[in-house]
């Protein structure tokens, strides 16, 4: 309970940040510049296996049928619409979120944030809103990128494994009309980045206890990164469909 | 590392320093693994120890995984009901169909990936403070071989309770699908609660999954631990290292299975 009242109040502050937006533009550049190219290798990898693993697993029900039109409506809406994202989310809370919390947990048990409060420099306008904002427009772009690894894999798998041509692939693909699901993948991506920046930032903050705390802290960041994840999933999956 | 004498790398070095560190990392978890098979085979391993652990690994994870589980069925009985309703709404085989996906899909990889999220973190932080406190040298100092004593307890208990972790996963994710069902779309009961399209196939597959994710993240994690340096931004950093490659290896094996299964079946 105490944590869900720290997590509201520190995006209540970020909020509070961004009207009128005084924060700081440079540290937001490089913020979004190293977010993106930290974790553009994961997320392609990720969205390549997760497309290859989705078409093996629609393959077994479309196997039994014979009906191997249905392979990319079955692949490409689980992709897009709920693995890729969920996936990449997660990949990406690992990566991205759980690295903010370290550096940020150092910086604490190293007084530096004190030093930046002894200097008249907030650190949540200082450190947090950059962070806010390049995970979530991040972590959306990164999740277009994913997607296009995703359908890509998954043609390989259905050439390769499945025995299906991978042109079936794309037709099944095309024909169904995915860019709802597309669209909302993406929204999906942007909420996951914005929970995950700021459960991360939340934890990093707090550390105490030198190193055994910045270790202690990131396990914390990356389960409650989760649970937010699925949470935020729950919630989108239902506003969405209404 | 300070860049003064070493002059800029070239494309080519750049290129290949990521694989480099790629190849390198598989090695040292494979000998990590097999120093830690070879210590299981020819020791006996502290029971205490591994109690312990069996606790740490499964109970303490039984809310974490009950929680993100069960949303999960949840979601994917309203995603697939919605899809369904627009194709043709017959939720018949809705329960079945779930279920299949479950035991052989989702219910390990969900499972693996918590696990490797709560636990493969937990571990690389406890050995990795350890580490940089130099707590493992003492180790070294009393005569005592850190693998035996920190790596064996947490492999041996990661298999058996990652599959127990599976099973409750699946059952309660198949829970919430079938209120969702019940709820959303009037779908009785006894008709979501269909076995028939569980096949011998599909069981084998899961457990392999499961036991296959349960071992590899004790050790990936306690090696991410392990090569911890630096004070406590190393531990963060051995951390962050973990989660990456358990959650890494979860995918990477998962595709590897269902594969080769697919491949054996078909």
């Amino acid at each position: 309970m105490e944590i869900v009242g720290g997590l509201t109040m520190l995006f209540l502050r970020i909020l509070r940040a961004l009207i009128p937006p005084t924060f700081d533009r440079r540290e937001t550049w490089r913020n979004l510049y190293k977010v993106g190219v930290q974790s553009y290798a994961i997320v392609a990898v990720t969205g390549f296996f997760a497309g290859a693993i989705m078409v093996i697993q629609t393959g077994d029900f479309v196997g039994r049928t014979g009906a191997t039109g249905l392979l990319g409506w079955g692949a490409g809406f689980a992709v897009l619409a709920e693995i890729g994202p969920v996936l990449i989310g997660l990949m990406f809370s690992g990566r991205v979120g759980a690295n903010n919390t370290a550096e940020l947990g150092t910086m604490a048990v190293t007084e530096q944030i004190d030093a930046l409060r002894a200097l008249a420099i907030e650190p949540i306008r200082h450190l947090v809103v950059p962070r806010f904002m390049a995970m979530m427009v991040m972590l959306g772009l990164l999740t277009c990128i994913g997607d296009l690894f995703a359908l890509f894999g998954g043609a390989l798998v259905s050439q390769w494994i499945l025995k299906v041509h991978w042109r079936v692939f794309y037709y099944g693909l095309i024909e169904s009309h995915l860019l709802h699901e597309f669209l909302v993948g993406i929204l999906k991506a942007a909420c996951f980045g914005l929970s995950i920046s700021v459960v991360s930032c939340y934890f990093g903050l707090r550390v105490t206890g030198g190193a055994s705390g910045v270790g202690r802290a990131v396990n914390q960041s990356v389960v409650a990164s989760a649970i937010g994840i699925w949470v935020v999933d729950l919630f989108l999956t239902w506003a969405t469909y209404l | 590392m300070n860049g003064k004498d070493s002059s800029e790398p070239m494309f080519i070095e750049r290129l290949g320093a990521p694989l480099g560190d790629l190849v390198r990392t598989l090695r040292e978890i494979f000998v990590l693994l097999g120093r830690t098979v070879r210590t299981v085979a020819s020791e006996r391993a502290d029971r205490r120890e591994v109690v312990r652990q069996l606790f740490d690994i499964g109970v303490e994870s039984l809310l974490f995984i009950g929680v993100t589980l069960g949303v999960l069925g949840v979601i994917s009985l309203y995603q697939g009901c919605t899809q369904l309703e627009r194709v043709l709404p017959d939720f018949s085989r809705a329960g079945a169909t779930y279920l299949a996906t479950l035991v052989r899909e989702f219910g390990p990889v969900i499972c693996g990936l918590m696990v490797a999220t709560r636990t493969g973190s937990a571990i690389a932080a406890q050995v990795g403070s350890m580490v940089v406190t130099e707590q493992v040298d003492a180790l070294r100092m009393c005569n005592t071989d850190p693998v035996r004593y920190l790596v064996v307890p947490r492999f041996l208990a990661g298999g058996p309770m990652l599959l127990m972790l599976t099973i409750i996963g699946v059952c309660i994710s198949f829970l919430g699908g079938m209120l969702t069902a019940r709820i959303g779309w009037e779908v009785p009961y006894s008709t979501y609660v269909n076995l028939t399209m569980v096949h011998s196939h599909d069981v084998v597959m899961g457990v392999l999954k499961s036991l296959s994710f349960g071992y590899a993240i004790p050790i990936i994690a306690a090696h991410a631990g392990l090569s911890a340096h630096g004070g406590s931004e190393g531990v963060g950093a051995a951390t962050t290292r973990s989660v990456v490659n358990c959650s890494f290896a979860v995918i990477v094996l998962d595709f590897v299975i269902s594969s080769s299964v697919y491949l054996v079946v078909n």
